[in-house]
């Protein structure tokens, strides 16, 4: 399974590399906004991606807008402190398929991405 | 082969077919023996025709014979016998033999041989009777020109042969039509039976699906009855919503209660929801709604973003009668395959969990509060907490003797009550005295339970146990001020903690004192190619005693001096290690009233070099080198107040020769004050400089001036 990062801050996405990394998940591609994110999905095709909502040069619901039109199946867990729900609910029908509340635990993460496979598996 | 996925439908299928089979086997032995009796109704004709055959030849014959006689043309008669004689043989030898005859009507008819003993045992007599009556007749009828004797002979034999052969024919006749009566007989008995059949098995499936019918309908009563009494008992609000967010028929009792509105089956959610909740709220919830619905997420990672898991809404009971309540509402999916056909919707109310939760706020605040505490250690003159703490410490461990003290037999324990509760006393009101407000209330929860025991009287050792388990926490809450006051101590030096005020008051820099240091650090920095900015806080210097202010402003210009010449970097060795380029002298002064003044001076340079400092007390020849060596930190630093040390090697008009400290120590020794020193290589040089009041019959003191620092 080929994971990708995108996160504007360097910081969580070391931490989630980190952890995922562990759990097993190949940590295919970083990014720190949604044009960047958008380019690396094209060469790196991940399964999988933890998509931060509130980026500078494409938020996270247009960036998952653009990725689901390149690859339907790819599955989206939204990783964000946003305390409007709205906004994680409006990036949910966009495609995504999973909500992750910032701050979160080590466990909490590799929880929500077993859960987030869970999808395809069963 | 049954297995067609028929399932419980399958005995009625059987049974069905089943009937149609017996149905179908009726209609067809119906249709056998139907036909067969039509052919016997033939026969019956045929035979009949036989009879009328017979009479015809025996009439022809004596016709014959008559016109023979008259000699009148008989040759039409003689067809007609052939004829007759022809169709009644071909007949008789089909009954025996089976073949074809020609019909009664038009066409041929085909006659199949009579299987039954009697019938055919008649038919031999006939042809016994007939072979030589149709043998005379072919003769008479071949011959070209009968005689009368062959016409009178063949008449004879018809009279004779003719009753014989009529007998005969009847009595067939006869035999054929109890054979025919017989089939009817053996079809009623097979349509009878059939009925029979049809209808047993129709009573078979009745009987069977009644009683499967009733079974099921037991088993549907008993979970409804069951799914009733959870509906009723259980003390969530339960209920489903369809695809259209329309609300089922089924719902717990407790609902209504739990939203304080009645939820008509079939209504819409939404519309219930709408005046409970605020706009915003109602959004996300229709939003969420709608994603658990139709979207392809997980149940599980979205259920963080339910905007109905903790919700206030306001209930109206009765007039005038409104409540607030927090309910949680929860959706779990109801799939079908992989469809999502309903939402079931459990709703609490989590009133109670959600005070909890924020009374544990609000202690959580209190705790918060202890910052004051803090705030009120730092309010505290430093000597009167040290006191303080000292008289606590020395408090509780007496109270604590006076707890551990075996009592004397027969001596009143409330006596030793009276003596804890004095000394509890006396730590409240020192606590209060120094402003430390929550301490004091400490020691007063602890004199009112002193006091329940006083009151009480006759008392036992066991009483004691709350006091000790109480004087653990004061010991604790001492301890805690002792702990806070230990890492403010190693902090100091290591984290500068300045308050973010204007740089130096204007009521200082208007202060001519204060001016004067300013612009002395300024005009020296100059000199030495240095930048400098000398910050003044602390009280208005002019409200010092005459000998007091006089005294500061010599050792301020001293320190200044000081700093400047061997603190303070020039501005590229302090960007290098860097600092801001522009050296920082801090100047504070406090009036502790009875306990006299605080000079604090504090500068941001390189501290004290000690290995120049090592050299240059070896230069005064007050130590050698290997002394010097070995010689600790504080005696080092001691030096720099002697007279004649100097760490630099030349001297100029600002410094070098080694006075200038120690002139400085020996003013504050005249006033009768302490001098105390901190720093830290090549970061910061704190000089702290305490001074007692002034005693009226000091009247001047020995000023410090450039000159003599300089001598």
């Amino acid at each position: 399974m080929k994971l990708m990062i995108v996160d504007d801050s360097n910081i969580i996405r070391s931490k989630i590399a980190r952890a995922l990394g562990k759990h097993g998940l190949e940590i295919a591609a970083l990014a720190s906004n949604g044009q960047e994110a958008v380019r690396c999905f094209t060469t790196v095709r991940p399964d999988l991606v933890t998509m931060d909502l509130t980026m500078p040069n494409m938020d996270g619901i247009e960036c998952i807008r653009r990725l689901r039109q390149i690859n339907p199946d790819v599955r989206v867990l939204v990783v964000s402190a946003l305390a409007d729900k709205a906004t994680a609910i409006a990036a949910l029908k966009e495609g995504a398929q999973g909500f992750l509340h910032k701050p979160f635990t080590e466990d909490d993460l590799t929880e929500a991405m077993d859960e987030l496979l869970g999808v395809r598996n069963g | 082969m049954w297995n067609l996925g028929l399932g419980k439908y399958r005995t009625m299928v059987i049974s069905i077919a089943l009937f149609l089979l017996f149905d179908l086997g009726v209609l067809v032995m119906n249709f056998f023996i139907s036909s067969e009796i039509s052919s016997d109704a033939a026969n019956v004709n045929i035979v009949g025709r036989q009879r009328m055959l017979t009479q015809r030849m025996a009439k022809a014959s004596l016709q014959i014979e008559s016109r023979v006689i008259a000699g009148q043309s008989y040759r039409d008669l003689m067809m007609e016998l052939d004829r007759a004689s022809a169709v009644y043989d071909q007949t008789l030898m089909a009954y025996i033999n089976g073949g074809t005859v020609p019909g009664t009507g038009s066409g041929d008819f085909v006659v199949k041989r009579i299987d039954d003993e009697k019938a055919q045992k008649m038919l031999a007599d006939a042809q016994e009777q007939w072979a030589p009556y149709r043998d005379a007749i072919q003769a008479f009828v071949r011959s070209d020109a009968p005689t009368l004797e062959q016409a009178m002979d063949v008449a004879r034999n018809s009279e004779v042969v003719n009753v014989w052969l009529l007998t005969l024919m009847n009595d067939l006749t006869t035999r054929v039509e109890e054979l025919a009566a017989s089939k009817a007989t053996v079809l009623r008995t097979v349509q009878l039976t059939g009925m029979l059949l049809a209808t047993i098995n129709f009573l078979i499936i009745m009987f069977h699906f009644i009683r499967h019918l009733r079974r099921s309908d037991q088993a549907l009563e008993r979970a409804h009855r069951e799914t009733d009494d959870i509906l009723r008992t259980t003390q969530e609000g339960l209920f489903l919503l369809d695809a259209d967010g329309r609300v089922g028929s089924q719902q717990s009792r407790a609902l209504a209660g739990i939203l304080g509105v009645q939820v008509p089956p079939g209504s819409d959610f939404l519309d219930i929801l709408r005046p409970l909740v605020t706009p915003k709220v109602f959004d996300t919830a229709r939003e969420y709604i709608d994603l658990l619905l139709r979207h392809e997420v997980r149940e599980k990672l979205v259920a963080g973003l339910n905007p109905l898991d903790s919700v206030e809404i306001t209930v109206t009971r009765g007039p005038g009668m409104v409540e607030t309540r927090f309910l949680q509402f929860r959706f779990n999916r109801v799939m079908e395959g992989e469809v999502v056909t309903h939402l079931l919707v459990t709703t609490n109310d989590i009133s109670r969990r959600v005070r909890l939760e924020r009374d544990l706020r609000e202690s959580e605040v209190r705790a918060q509060g202890q910052m004051s505490v803090l705030l009120q250690i730092l309010g505290v003159e430093p000597h009167l907490l040290q006191d303080f703490l000292r008289n606590a410490s020395e408090g509780l461990n007496l109270i604590n003797q006076q707890l551990e003290l075996q009592p004397a037999p027969g001596e009143n324990l409330l006596t030793k009550v009276n003596a804890i509760f004095r000394i509890a006393h006396r730590i409240k009101g020192d606590a209060a005295a120094v402003g430390l407000e929550s301490v004091a209330q400490s020691f007063h929860g602890l004199e009112d339970m002193l006091s329940g025991m006083r009151e009480r009287g006759d008392l036992v050792g066991e009483d004691f146990l709350p006091v000790a388990v109480r004087m653990k926490a004061l010991f604790s809450e001492i301890e805690t001020i002792h702990n806070v006051l230990t890492r403010m101590a190693q902090m100091r030096g290591v984290v500068t903690v300045e308050p973010a005020r204007p740089k130096t008051e204007p009521s200082a820099v208007a202060n001519p004192i204060v001016r004067q240091w300013i612009s002395y650090a300024k005009q020296l920095a100059e000199r030495h190619g240095k930048q400098v900015d000398l910050v003044y806080q602390g009280m208005d210097v002019s409200d010092l005693h005459p000998v007091q202010r006089e005294a500061v402003s010599s050792i301020v210009n001293q320190f200044v001096r000081n700093a400047l010449v061997h603190g303070i970097e020039r501005p590229e060795d302090r960007k290098a290690r860097g600092k801001a380029e522009s050296g920082r002298l801090a100047v504070y002064v406090a009036n502790w009233g009875e306990n006299g003044i605080e000079v604090s001076f504090r500068d941001d340079g390189q501290g004290i070099d000690q290995a120049k400092l090592r050299a240059a007390v070896v230069r005064s020849g007050r130590m050698n080198e290997e002394e010097v060596g070995t010689v600790d930190m504080r005696r080092l630093v001691s030096f720099i107040f002697e007279p004649g040390i100097s760490t630099r090697e030349t001297a100029d008009e600002d410094a070098g020769r080694g006075a200038g400290l120690d002139a400085v120590r020996d003013l504050v020794r005249k006033l009768g004050g302490q001098i105390r020193i901190g720093m830290t290589t090549g970061e910061y040089c704190h000089f702290r400089v305490q001074l007692p009041p002034v005693h009226e019959s000091l009247v001047s003191v020995p000023a410090i001036t450039s000159q003599e620092a300089a001598a």
